[in-house]
């Protein structure tokens, strides 16, 4: 569970997000949705502890904000904006060094690397050098790094970016059994259409503050508009 | 602590280790000196027999070998920072339990062992020269091992601290390639002043970076010197880039180096 309190953030007197809320519950997926700027970046940041928020507090499980910061982000697999992958290292070496910094001994990290590499397919590629990958493959292997450590929290930026059919159809399956084992999943997303497909709950942000929060049928409701597309425009332009 | 600064470092040198361009481009400029100084010494073997070009030969060496110390280095420095930050994987790494500056610790160590491999690389290279080319030191051999010991392996360090600096300084690698091809130059600057200025002070010999140069000039003359002073000047140059390290690390703490990529 991830619970967002009057967070805000501001970089060279720009204000990015402002006095923002909301709450995710863990077995769910939450879509953030945002125009571009509108600070889903810089809010996925704060809570995996990469920005210090100005004010405000993150919750994550039950850890409370003054909890270690290294404690808490032990809880959260993040998969922020970029991949970020070695690219001289293959996506085992790639998944064994992250593996190590979690804190994983040795026959945990052998267990969770099979298993990683099990779930997201990737037996094929495991001993290749990422440089080589395809966006798609090297897109499961940052999102393997990021569940190795069997994380109850999950945040992914724009995760289908550049993404062909089947990879993003392989993607939703993996995010829908991750939340049905009890995983919070944050993603921001511009495509609607896969909000729609895929989320339990949207929040939808507009210069760094919160304005609607509900399911994506709910949200149409309030919007009063037949498409998702259509509520985030009138919510979010004015 | 340590186990967790030792995994990235581990992890550096097997990364660096598999850059072929980036290692044969170091071993060319480590091994620059032994070929210049080869090259001189064929020139002018009449003279140096006679003894009249071995003092600025000598001089020649030890810039060449401070010089090798930084540049050793120098494409781990760039690429372990500002590359990191271009190719968007500092901020997965950071996302780790992992104090920052663990890793900071980590990145250093390995870009000081490069350092230190260039120093070795470019000893070896002196030594192949000095058979090939039947040259002598007039020098003791063991002071000499021992001034390079205490002087020039923390010059490795103080040269990883300063790179590590300026690489976290740095928003690209093109930019990081800029400003550390530029502090090459530093030891080359300092080393030919004081292969060719006469009446240097004495706490020069104290000074990082133109303390080895003096020492090690001495000593291939055959001069003498007492224990302490190597001693102490790896000490200072110790201290200088534990301080430089600290500074680095501070850096890495920031918003600026998450925001920016």
């Amino acid at each position: 569970m991830i619970k967002v309190q009057s967070l805000s953030k501001s970089f060279n007197h720009r204000q990015v997000v402002a006095n923002l809320s909301f709450e995710a519950p863990s077995g769910s997926i939450t879509g953030l949705l945002g125009a571009n700027g509108a600070g889903k970046t810089t809010t996925l940041r704060m809570i995996c502890g990469a920005l210090q928020p100005q004010s405000g507090s993150v919750v994550i499980d039950d850890l409370e904000p003054d909890a270690a910061p290294l404690k808490r982000r032990r809880r959260i697999g993040a998969l922020l904006d970029h991949m970020g992958l070695y690219g001289r290292l293959t996506v085992r070496e790639n998944l064994v060094y992250f593996g190590r910094l979690q804190g994983l001994t040795s026959p945990e990290l052998k267990d969770r690397t099979a298993s990683v590499i099990a779930m997201l397919a990737l037996e094929a590629i495991a001993d290749r050098r990422t440089a080589g990958l395809s966006q798609g493959e090297r897109m499961k292997t940052a999102l393997a790094r990021a569940l190795l450590h069997g994380p109850r929290n999950l945040l992914l930026d724009e995760p289908t970016n550049g993404l062909d059919v089947p990879t993003v159809r392989a993607l939703r399956e993996v995010l829908r059994r991750l939340r049905d084992s009890g995983v919070c999943i944050v993603f921001s997303s511009h495509v609607l259409e896969e909000v729609r497909a895929l989320c339990d709950q949207v929040v939808i942000v507009a210069a760094g503050q919160c304005v609607a929060q509900a399911s994506p049928d709910e949200i149409c409701s309030q919007a009063e508009t037949e498409t998702l597309e259509d509520a985030f425009v009138r919510l979010t332009v004015c | 602590m340590l186990n967790e600064s030792l995994i990235v470092a581990q992890k550096e040198i097997v990364d660096h280790a598999r850059d072929v361009r980036s290692v044969i481009s170091s071993l060319m400029y480590a091994l620059m000196g032994p070929v210049v100084v080869f090259l001189v010494a064929l020139a002018v073997r009449s003279q140096f027999r006679a003894g009249a070009a071995s003092e600025v030969l000598a001089g020649m060496m030890s810039v060449f070998t401070l010089v090798a110390a930084f540049v050793g280095g120098m494409n781990v420095a760039m690429d372990t920072i500002a590359g990191e930050r271009e190719r968007h994987s500092l901020l997965p790494l950071l996302l780790n339990p992992v104090p920052r500056h663990d890793i900071m610790i980590g990145k250093w160590l390995s870009i000081a062992a490069f350092c230190a491999a260039g120093l070795i690389v470019n000893l070896l290279g002196f030594g192949v020269v000095f058979t090939t080319a039947g040259l002598r030191l007039t020098g003791d051999a063991g002071a000499l091992l021992l001034a390079l010991a205490l002087g020039m392996l923390p010059l490795a360090l103080l040269a990883a601290s300063l790179q590590l600096l300026i690489a976290t300084l740095c928003r690209s690698l093109k930019e990081a390639q800029t400003y550390l091809s530029m502090i090459v130059f530093a030891p080359m600057l300092i080393g030919m002043f004081l292969v060719f200025y006469r009446g240097v002070p004495e706490w020069f010999n104290l000074l990082p970076i133109a303390g080895q140069q003096l020492q090690l000039e001495l000593l291939m003359k055959g001069g003498s010197l007492p224990f302490s002073e190597p001693l102490w000047l790896g000490c200072l140059t110790t201290a200088a880039a534990l301080l430089i390290l600290f500074l680095a690390a501070d850096r890495l703490e920031r918003d600026e180096i998450v925001y920016g990529n």
